[in-house]
């Protein structure tokens, strides 16, 4: 007998025999349903099968009956193994399937076969007890894989393995082959092949005709090249401050380290609006050159150049994130080394630190490429006529022509793209060592840049960084007058719209904005330490563990971030909407989709991080008795500081200012912050989105500031020094 | 770890918590500007005592939620939007007729229920207009337009922003609005004249009204309540009622099929037309005009009166044949000039 | 400190394939309890692989693997009884070095103080009371490499393994530190598997040796045998320094051994093996070196000398090809470019097979 197994299988049982199988109306921590067990809507699983005639449920009771015997009975432990993996995996898949065919009207499939009165009536989605007894099969399965000697007969592996791939098939390839099966739709409403290869490759899509310098190009083109574009651009500035921050004695770090948080925790739109103020027809900066100079005012800005900008503006600190761990972390004796081998600074850098770093670098232009391809935001305000998927997708959606099947087609070109950048990034990185914390301690010193070097990272960063500082003013600014742009009177109406507290009687937040800004606090909060833990922990199989199918695991785990908000949006809505998993409607559906489409941030950021920590660090533990879970907890997770910091910051921040995945997820109860700062646009009113925006701002380096003060830094060195320069 | 792994159980528990789904309210999705639904929701649980869950979203969003949701709707009334997705939304069976009584309503609101089988019903019209920018137009030294025609006039090239007919209902009601008053062929020779002005097709019908406010286009088309709403907020923007006589839309309400507060809901549509709650627009800077004949009409609305209007023809109009085929032309004929 | 259990270890007919690449060939070995064992071998040879296999820190592709009598072939590295010294030594960078010691213990729920006190014990056995408030980087290599055995012995594992323990320092530290590892391990009685590539470091530490060649075993035995009696040419060669020079077997009788070198007869104590090509082995300070021709059968011409206070190396080419050997007369050395006879006594000569 297995004592995990004995547990898990107990676990299962108890979930379904006492736990609520359905999903209660009430919500499971009220506790209401214990009032009333034996109603059908709140009844377990057990009394479902006994006293409602709900058949179907007993494959579920069955798997885990026989599970339990064959723990107890068979004595070979191998054998043991074998029969627990068929019982458990058979129990899943009948579980899966019995929530799949009987949803709310009825069987959808072989209605024939399950005729009874219960069935036809159908059933609700699934709820406590249900998710427990799956998870319960699910580890049972994973432990018996483990138990067969299968990843070093490490069951915690394998069962991290087994719930991350869970979790990524049911909340990412589920609901997203809800929409790119619609690809295949012809205009008829059937299915078919032959339509989809001529759409796709269709010159409206690919076309070069801006190149041949007749009409427009496609936006796939518009995009591949926007997004080239941003990944490097965003991936040298944020190398210039990850440098300047770790490799120079600059007297202001503390300022620029918040004007390279900024970007990414302003709301979308916010960046647009006060780049066409600064640099629109009627701009400040645009009036300021037009009465100097003499330059004629132009709407240069509606096109590439102005999205470009908001980009590099918008993306440049997530490359900084990613570079600066990895820029701290190579190791000051290799740069020693390599100066003892009589290389000047210039030499080290370029043969020595930046080789090095290059794990990091590929990880920063992927990020920068994908989230330039999915952006969504900066090109709807600052587009013009350059035309780009991301776009073109959510217009194919909710344009005056909704045409799902070419929304389809867009994605799946722009996942094209995504998975070309990412095979491209593979094979580049390729399988070298980037391991510099190696567990022989080290205690060099960082070497410092030589003046070149420096001076072009000053040149790079500073200007950028004044600049960042120019449009973060224009933003506070616009929140204080009364017209942006026309009436520059100081007010503080925006403020008290939004925040007014009434305390006449009691406190009563009486301003517009506080429902939505509750409630988006609260699913940040909620969803950012999950996003994290589930980011590194996949990042910490990909990096440390060997298994089966493990590259096409890591393409999948970044399926979700490179699709469209908007996609991913109508996706959940699709498949989420019915039984077996009903989740329209509520707060959970935005913490899932948060979580899963911001987790790759953590996988690319928990990859970097982790590969450049030696392996034996993790042997090393392991062969001191303590198992995986231990091992990551106290050796590779502090190790992982930056990272980790990274993960949570940026997942908390997303889930604050993402927009277009939310906005058909959104409901009546759960409104979020963007979705009302959006409508506000919309109608004209940008005093009040932008004073909304600024307080998000500053809540969210609020919440910045204590994080990076609860998790701290790590010590690796005896200090992380720069050397002097004399 | 220990901190994250904590918060982390914490955050679990929280998510599953904060499972709670759906109470007996009634969810309306509303279309209108943020403040008007905010208004007609306290308006309606002072009157009736019925807790209501409002979000906002813009009409091509609703839609495309309601589509995905169909069989098992979460919303129970979409108020609000231009008039042509609610009927494509009738049409497709996603709405149900909401059996309000019409006896108050205006014409142009009837006609709306009476295409849609009663499953959406008009509450008010705004009509298509042309706005410029006074300040940008005095620096250039060009002359105000006046008519649909003028803006052909070469002196306005690369000043003139109108949305794409694609995208944006609004420039839809404009393409449908041309070929209704000058005949298709002149339509479209008319609007790919007007198309070597055009700076930019945007995505959104009302983002060339906002440009022209901030001056970043000279000329916009669009609804002349933004249009309104602009000028009042300060804007140096001047509005022109075209002088060949224009088209409008009218925004609808409906009831969705297989909705859990069908009663609650039908209690909202009879509310929302109501003169009484029609009336209350101007408090929060609504100037569309009411479709109860008996509202007050706010003085600031275009007053539908002085304008010249088109019997525009929704059913012709709003059948996806003739869409595909107009906006098939618009694609071949006119965006190709643009710039 | 020293109530640990030493376990035997044992391998039956252990196959490990990464992929198409085989990294162990039907490995049986045993080891005794008590025993200070090195894996020896030329890199790549599997040596590490076996030692991983016994950690757990790889799992066996085929055959079983037995600590203390338990089949482990399946168990996880974190269920074994064995500690492993890592030849990157494997610190943990944000612990102390005391908690670094205590990791071991603090992760199998002993108690806090105890773990503690027993941390402190450890590292006072490697002589490091004074440094567990201080983190690995405080530390020099030789330090953190004591650190590192101090945190593997303080667990009381049935088998300690040890990777290239000193392969980070210098030569003369080196000696230092395989000595206190010695010391330790025999004063606990630890059954001890060492993988090194440096056959003096094998020599000087280990009760026996295994060593490995092409994933498997060459030849296994205490350091004596393997010096003494080597199988084979790779042996003569790996072990200890060899010159091995073509001979031919001519006859192999009830008490001597007949080969003939250079077309010179030699005559040897009888020695396993047949007639034909074979080698001799013929170590460096076995090498007799003299000015006067008549003293030797050979003759060489040194090529090269190196002075190192207590001997002379030299280098040789000659009859029997190039030479390496060792002379304690550093009283009157040999000068590069003399012509000298090469002289050694067939009583202590070995033969492998070619």
């Amino acid at each position: 007998m297995t004592r995990t197994t004995g547990l898990w299988l107990i676990v299962g049982m108890a979930g379904f025999c006492l736990l609520p199988w359905y999903a209660v109306d009430s919500g499971f921590w009220s506790f209401l349903w214990l009032n009333n067990l034996r109603a059908e809507e709140n009844a377990p699983g057990a009394i479902l099968l006994l006293l409602f005639d709900r058949m179907w449920l007993s494959p579920t009771l069955g798997a885990l009956i026989v599970s339990a015997a064959a723990n107890v009975m068979i004595a070979n432990s191998v054998i043991r193994a074998r029969t627990l993996v068929g019982t458990a995996a058979a129990g899943l898949l009948l579980t899966a399937l019995q929530g799949l065919i009987i949803v709310r009207d009825g069987p959808v499939l072989l209605p024939g076969l399950l005729s009874s009165v219960a069935g036809t009536e159908g059933q609700t989605g699934f709820g406590a007890g249900a998710a427990v007894s799956v998870l319960a099969l699910l580890f049972v399965l994973t432990t018996s894989i483990s138990a067969l000697g299968k990843g070093r007969g490490d069951a915690f592996v394998i069962g991290l393995i087994g719930l991350i791939v869970t979790l990524v098939g049911v909340f990412v390839f589920f609901p997203v082959a809800h929409i790119l099966v619609r690809a295949f739709e012809l205009s008829d409403g059937s299915y078919a092949l032959s339509g989809f290869l001529p759409r796709f490759l269709a010159s409206d899509i690919w076309g070069l005709g801006c190149l041949i310098g007749r009409g427009y190009c496609g936006p796939a083109v518009n995009s591949v090249f926007l997004a080239v574009m941003t990944g490097a651009g965003t991936t040298l500035l944020g190398l210039a401050f990850a440098l300047i921050f770790t490799r120079t004695q600059f007297k202001a770090k503390p300022l620029l380290r918040i004007l390279t948080v900024l970007p990414i925790i302003t709301p979308p739109f916010v960046i647009g609006l006060a780049l066409i103020l600064l640099f629109g027809r009627t701009g400040v900066a645009t009036e300021i050159f037009a009465n100097l100079f003499g330059v004629e005012k132009t709407r240069w800005l509606y096109g590439f150049g102005g999205i470009y900008l908001a980009q590099l503006l918008s993306f440049t600190p997530i490359a900084f994130l990613v570079l600066i761990g990895v820029v701290e972390g190579v190791s000051p004796s290799m740069e020693e080394a390599s100066q003892t081998l009589d290389a000047d600074r210039w030499q080290t850098f370029r043969y020595v630190s930046l080789p090095l770093m290059r794990p990091g670098l590929a990880n920063a232009f992927l990020l920068g490429f994908i989230e330039s391809l999915a952006d969504f935001g900066n090109p709807l305000v600052l587009g013009g006529n350059f035309n780009v998927l991301s776009t073109e997708i959510y217009f194919a959606i909710v344009g005056a022509v909704a045409d799902p099947a070419k929304a389809a087609i867009l994605a799946i070109a722009l996942l094209t793209l995504t998975l070309g950048a990412f095979l491209i990034q593979r094979r580049w990185v390729g399988t070298g060592s980037y391991a510099t914390v190696t567990g022989k301690a080290d205690s060099g010193r960082h070497a410092a840049l030589n003046r070149t070097v420096r001076f072009a990272c000053y040149a790079t960063a500073l200007p950028w960084a004044a600049f960042t500082a120019i449009v973060y003013s224009m933003i506070v600014f616009g929140s204080f007058v009364k017209l942006w742009g026309y009436d520059h009177s100081f007010t503080l109406d925006h403020y008290l719209r939004a925040f007014a507290i009434d305390f006449s009687r009691g406190i009563r937040w009486s301003g517009v904005a506080w429902d939505s800004y509750f409630t988006t606090l609260t699913i940040a909060s909620i969803a950012a330490p999950l996003t994290a833990l589930v980011g590194l922990s996949t990042a910490y199989l990909l990096v440390r563990q060997k298994f089966a199918g493990k590259n096409i695991f890591e393409f999948s785990t970044m399926l979700s971030f490179a699709i469209p908000g908007t996609v991913i949006g109508v996706s959940y809505v699709m498949a989420f909407n019915f039984p077996p998993i009903e989740l329209t409607g509520t707060s959970i559906i935005l913490i899932i989709v948060f979580v899963f489409r911001n987790m790759p941030v953590g996988v690319r950021g928990g990859i970097a991080a982790m590969s450049q920590l030696d392996r034996s660090l993790d042997e090393a533990s392991i062969t001191l008795g303590a198992n995986s879970f231990t091992t990551v907890r106290r050796v590779i997770a502090p190790l992982l500081g930056p990272a980790l910091m990274a993960a949570l910051t940026y997942s908390f921040v997303r889930a604050i200012t993402s927009v277009s995945a939310v906005i058909f997820l959104v409901s009546a109860k759960h409104n979020m912050a963007t979705s009302f700062i959006v409508g506000r646009v919309e109608n004209g009113e940008f005093g009040l989105a932008i004073a909304y925006s600024a307080v998000l701002i500053v809540t969210m380096l609020t919440a910045i500031l204590l994080l990076q003060l609860a998790i701290g830094k790590r010590r690796l060195r005896r200090a992380d020094r720069v050397e002097q320069i004399a | 770890m220990k901190k994250i792994s904590l918060i982390s159980a914490i955050a679990f528990a929280a998510a599953f918590s904060a499972g709670q789904a759906f109470a007996d309210d009634l969810n309306v999705v509303c279309s209108n500007e943020q403040d008007w639904c905010d208004l007609m929701v306290n308006a309606f649980e002072g009157e009736t005592g019925i807790d209501v869950s409002m979000v906002r979203k813009s009409t091509g969003e609703t839609l495309a939620q309601i589509r995905a949701e169909a069989g098992n709707p979460k919303i129970d009334v979409w108020w609000g939007g231009t008039g042509d997705p609610h009927l494509i939304a009738a049409a497709e069976n996603l709405t149900q007729p909401s059996g309000a009584d019409t006896s108050e309503l205006l014409g142009w609101s009837i006609n709306m229920a009476e295409i849609s089988g009663g499953k959406t019903v008009g509450i008010h019209a705004g009509a298509l207009g042309i706005a410029y920018n006074a300040d940008v137009l005095a620096e250039k030294g060009l002359q105000p337009p006046v008519c649909w025609k003028d803006l052909t006039d070469p002196s306005y090239s690369g000043e003139i922003q109108v949305a794409n007919p694609n995208s944006s209902g609004t420039a839809y009601t404009e393409l449908a609005t041309f070929v209704q008053l000058f005949g298709e062929d002149e339509a479209f020779r008319l609007l790919a004249e007007i198309g070597r002005n055009v700076n930019q097709y945007t995505k959104s019908g009302s983002a060339p009204s906002k440009a022209a406010a901030r001056g970043e286009t000279t000329i916009s088309i669009g609804f002349m309540h933004d249009m309104v709403k602009l000028a009042k907020a300060g804007f140096p923007l001047k509005i022109v009622s075209p002088c060949e006589g224009t088209g409008y839309e009218v925004g609808g309400v409906s009831v969705i099929s297989g909705a859990r507060n069908v009663d609650a809901a039908k209690k909202w549509v009879q509310f929302v037309l109501s003169a009484k709650a029609q009336s209350r627009g101007p408090e929060v800077g609504t100037y569309n005009v009411p479709s109860n004949s008996n509202a007050t009409v706010p003085p600031e609305s275009p007053d539908l009166a002085s304008i010249k209007l088109i019997d525009y023809d929704f059913a012709t109009y709003g059948a996806s044949e003739t869409r595909a085929r107009l906006l098939s032309r618009w694609d071949e004929q006119v965006k190709p000039v643009g710039r | 400190m020293s109530n640990s259990i030493p376990g035997s270890v044992r391998f039956d007919g252990v196959v490990k394939k990464f992929g198409a690449v085989t990294a162990l060939k039907k490995l049986s070995l045993a080891i005794e309890p008590g025993q200070l064992v090195t894996l020896l071998g030329p890199s790549g040879c599997g040596k590490t692989t076996t030692l991983r296999l016994i950690a757990g820190l790889e799992t066996a592709s085929e055959g079983s693997i037995f600590i203390g009598g338990e089949d482990v072939t399946r168990l996880s590295a974190t269920y074994r009884k064995v500690s492993m010294v890592f030849q990157s030594y494997a610190l943990f960078p944000h612990m102390t070095v005391l908690e670094n010691v205590a990791y071991g213990l603090t992760v199998k729920s002993v108690p806090k103080k105890e773990a503690q006190e027993r941390a402190e014990e450890g590292l006072s056995l490697v002589g490091l009371s004074d440094f567990g408030g201080r983190i690995p980087s405080e530390l020099s290599g030789g330090q953190q490499q004591r650190v590192a055995v101090a945190r593997a012995i303080v667990l009381e594992p049935e088998v300690l393994l040890l990777d290239e323990p000193l392969s980070n320092l210098d030569a003369k530290l080196r000696r230092h530190v395989r000595e206190e590892i010695r010391q330790i391990q025999q004063t606990l009685g630890l059954t001890a598997v060492y993988v090194t590539h440096d056959q003096e470091e094998a020599m000087a530490v280990s009760d026996r040796i295994i060593v490995m060649r092409n994933a498997e075993i060459a030849q296994e035995g205490s350091p004596h045998d393997l010096y003494e009696r080597p199988n084979s040419s790779f042996i003569a060669d790996f072990i200890g320094d060899a010159n091995l020079i073509d001979c031919e077997v001519l006859s192999l009788n009830g008490s001597a051994t007949r080969i003939e070198v250079v077309s010179k007869c030699i005559e040897l104590p009888i020695q396993p093996g047949q007639t034909g090509a074979a080698k001799m082995v013929l170590r460096p300070h076995q090498i007799r070196l003299s000015r006067d021709k008549s003293q030797g059968e050979f003759e060489g011409n040194i090529t090269y000398a190196a002075y190192l206070g207590n001997q002379i190396h030299y280098s040789l080419d000659g009859e029997l090809g190039q030479l390496f050997a060792i002379s304690d007369a550093t009283l009157d050395p040999l000068s590069v470019g003399e012509n000298v006879s090469i002289n050694f006594d067939p009583q202590k000569l070995r033969l492998v097979a070619n």
